[in-house]
């Protein structure tokens, strides 16, 4: 686990050290090998040119999965992308769901973590549409379901309205899913959990900090980014106003809308809450 | 004839064993080679056949013929050239060679044969101690030492084909025993190879079997110590240079031989006084024309192999001020390119070997890190990043040689898709081409505001925030580094103009 203070310590000096290095290799030195054998097969009158042909060309590189915890390996870099793409491209930072779209993402984290979300249900239409470019709100999971099968003709039993029950039965069937941070894999990983993200459910112990408005709440994201050099992206998209972008010149965007302080396993402890609160 | 005329190709065409037996032959072979090097027992010895004969392995009854034709030589008679030219031929057999060695005064009658007055008995004899070296049996070679004082006198010259005989016998029975190896250094054989060298350098047969038996020398376990400070102040290492020319007549065996030599001489500590005889600039100019010959001769990478080690020794002994003076032309950096290009499917090893000869080159020297984008021939280098097996680290480390060097190599790197590249090799299994990308990604940003915005572009970050939680500290560190300091602090800004164009 990586505590905050040791990512502290570590930012403290340059962690980088390349310096060019000349290698003087002895006799028996292993990247001699080859060259050694094919020596001796000449001397031995074993050489013969058309051995070159039966020789392999060396492989290409694996490529691998970076994110903690998972470590797929995959041979071709397509592989990989598909592999990324589904799997870790857009996952929530506090329960590390991996949702399918970056939209689906910003719904999750707003209904699930966001108490401002929870205070604000209660006497408003808060719910979105799912569908891109609807823009339609509802007050409760259960009339979006009900808009999302008549209008936009989705199936009845679409997943993202799985009941709390079967997924609390699950968790306590495996909390350690839930708790331990080495447990991720399965989470982040496992295709049968990708779209069981959007229940109806708030999981208010996952809550972070109140916000009284929209704009305090933006200024309070100002102030937390610009403290902390790396702000909540994925959850300020949710909740941020106009204001900001026009004060400042167009920057690149960044696709990626996890948030940076997204927890991949080992850094759950910088999930918002503990950054939020630690880091001023 | 047994010289080869480029190099020789035995057992192949020739043979009447299908191509499939050996090939499998030559697998089982490499093998037990290989394992024998892991063992440290890598140990090789040739044999010089008649002009007149083929490799064959049959023999005919070769134990009966020895017992009676040594009591036949014996008998003093007009027909003992004839029975002393049947010996050598039976001697081929393993087990006919552990009977002459136990039949009493076998070496005593042979060793008067070679140094009697009859000058053709001399050379039936010396032909007969050649078998006996070429010898599987260990216990063969400490029976040929009483001959050993009368090979070393004879290599001041008798005739070519009496000189070879001496010199491949001697370089034979030198891995074999200790022993052996140690009466033969009493007995003068490095002054001795010397001189032969210096005295027959036009006789290119000669050159390159005083080439073998010193590289049998130079391969013992205790060469470091008794035999490499010797060679290094006698003329041998001058001697060996000047035949770094290849005769395109005679072909390159004698230089392959010579420049296995030089590699030993150069991986030792001791290399360094190569540097003074001029040998770095001796073998990268060979190197370098090599290289540049159009179309890769047959047979050319087992001289290029131990070339390229020397240069990528002797670099590492070459004080930098002193670079340009001892390496020569720019244009190895080509050659070496162009052997990484040849050799990638053939020879990985070599391709290799090639890598790191480039990493030694580049270092220190902007002068060699510019020549690599001068002679446009990084969009190359960094095709070879997706292969494993060591190549890519090298090509790595060379990409970041250049990167190390100076800003604006950096910018043209980025200019010709490094970080594209790198985006590749960020995902990558081995840990070690990560952080390796990390550092040059690091030196890449640094060198100009432009770079961040084009590794955004080009979708880097998440590759880094993938990184950020890794478990191995070394990748994680940087990741962390560069998506604080350099990629992630604007993003508050950033995440606003996302928030307005998705909403
Ligand atoms: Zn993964
Ligand atoms: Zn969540
Ligand atoms: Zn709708």
């Amino acid at each position: 686990m990586i505590s905050l203070t040791e990512t502290t310590e570590e930012q403290s000096e340059l962690p980088f050290n390349f310096v060019p290095q000349l290698f003087h290799l002895h006799k028996d030195h292993d990247l001699f090998e080859d060259g050694d054998v094919h020596r001796h097969m000449y001397l031995q009158d074993l050489y013969c040119v058309s051995e070159a042909e039966d020789k392999s060309t060396p492989s290409i590189s694996q490529f691998a999965c970076h994110i903690s915890g998972c470590s797929a390996v995959f041979s071709v870099l397509e592989e990989y992308e598909h592999h990324y793409n589904s799997l870790h491209r857009h996952v929530c930072c506090s329960c590390r769901r991996s949702l399918p779209s970056a939209r689906l993402l910003d719904v999750h984290i707003q209904e699930w973590h966001d108490s401002l979300f929870t205070i604000l249900a209660q006497t408003q239409d808060m719910y979105q549409c799912l569908v891109e470019g609807c823009g339609q709100k509802f007050r409760t999971n259960k009339d979006r379901k009900d808009h999302l099968v008549m209008i936009h003709k989705y199936p009845p039993d679409f997943r993202f309205d799985k009941p709390k029950k079967d997924r609390r039965t699950h968790e306590t069937k495996k909390p350690q899913q839930i708790e331990t941070a080495m447990e991720v894999v399965d989470d982040t990983c496992g295709s049968e959990r990708v779209h069981d993200g959007l229940s109806d459910q708030q999981e208010l112990g996952e809550s972070m900090e109140t916000h009284v408005s929209e704009e305090e709440a933006a200024q309070n994201y100002a102030a937390a980014a610009a403290a902390a050099a790396g702000g909540d992206a994925g959850l300020s998209a949710a909740l941020h106003s106009n204001k900001h972008a026009n004060s400042e010149m167009p920057k690149p965007q960044y696709s990626y809308r996890v948030p940076t302080t997204v927890c991949f396993g080992h850094g759950s402890v910088r999930g918002f809450r503990g950054r939020r609160g630690r880091r001023k | 004839m047994w010289r080869l005329n480029r190099v020789r190709y035995k057992n192949v065409g020739q043979s009447s064993k299908s191509s499939e037996e050996l090939r499998l032959k030559r697998r089982e072979q490499e093998k037990a080679l290989r394992q024998a090097r892991r063992d440290k027992q890598l140990v090789s010895k040739r044999l010089l056949l008649n002009e007149d004969e083929e490799v064959t392995m049959e023999t005919t009854s070769g134990e009966q013929d020895v017992v009676s034709l040594l009591y036949k030589l014996q008998q003093s008679g007009s027909e003992r050239e004839t029975h002393l030219k049947d010996l050598s031929k039976a001697l081929r057999d393993p087990s006919a060679q552990l009977t002459f060695i136990k039949q009493e005064n076998s070496m005593h009658l042979l060793v008067s044969l070679l140094t009697g007055s009859n000058t053709q008995c001399r050379l039936h004899a010396v032909r007969c101690l050649h078998e006996l070296s070429h010898s599987i049996h260990t216990n063969v070679a400490p029976a040929c030492l009483p001959a050993t004082p009368y090979l070393l006198t004879y290599l001041s010259g008798q005739s070519t084909k009496f000189t070879e005989l001496c010199l491949y016998t001697l370089g034979n029975l030198i891995p074999d025993s200790d022993v052996v190896k140690e009466k033969l250094l009493a007995q003068g054989i490095i002054p001795a190879l010397a001189s032969c060298m210096e005295n027959q350098r036009h006789n290119l047969a000669v050159v390159e079997a005083v080439g073998f038996t010193l590289s049998q020398l130079l391969q013992a376990k205790d060469a470091a110590e008794k035999i490499i400070p010797t060679v290094l102040t006698s003329c041998l290492p001058s001697q060996l240079l000047s035949v770094l020319t290849p005769d395109p007549k005679f072909g390159l065996a004698p230089a392959i031989e010579c420049a296995w030599c030089l590699h030993y001489l150069a991986c030792s500590k001791d290399g360094r006084e190569l540097l003074a005889q001029g040998a770095l600039l001796q073998c990268s100019s060979l190197l370098s024309s090599l290289g540049g010959a159009e179309g890769s001769k047959e047979g050319m990478e087992l001289l290029v192999c131990p070339l390229l080690r020397c240069v990528g020794n002797l670099l590492s002994f070459c004080p930098v001020n002193s670079l340009s003076s001892q390496v020569g032309d720019v244009r190895l950096v080509v050659a070496l390119c162009a052997f990484l290009q040849a050799y990638l499917h053939t020879q990985p090893a070599l391709a290799r070997e090639s890598a790191w000869v480039l990493n030694n080159l580049t270092a220190h020297s902007g002068e060699f890190c510019s020549a690599l984008l001068t002679f446009n021939l990084v969009p190359g280098l960094m095709q070879l990043l997706l292969f494993s097996q060591g190549i890519n680290t090298m090509i790595l480390r060379i990409l970041a040689n250049v990167a190390h060097k100076k800003k604006e190599l950096s910018v043209q790197m980025v200019h010709l898709g490094l970080l594209s590249t790198l985006c590749s090799t960020l995902k990558m299994a081995d840990q070690e081409m990560v952080t390796l990308s990390l550092e040059v990604l690091f030196m890449l940003v640094v060198s100009g505001p432009q770079v961040v915005d084009e590794f955004v572009r080009l979708n880097g970050v998440p590759l880094l925030e993938a990184i950020q939680y890794n478990s191995e500290g070394e990748m994680r560190q940087r990741a962390v580094y560069l998506l604080e300091r350099h990629l992630l602090s604007d993003s508050s800004s950033a995440c606003t103009v996302d928030n307005v164009s998705s909403s």
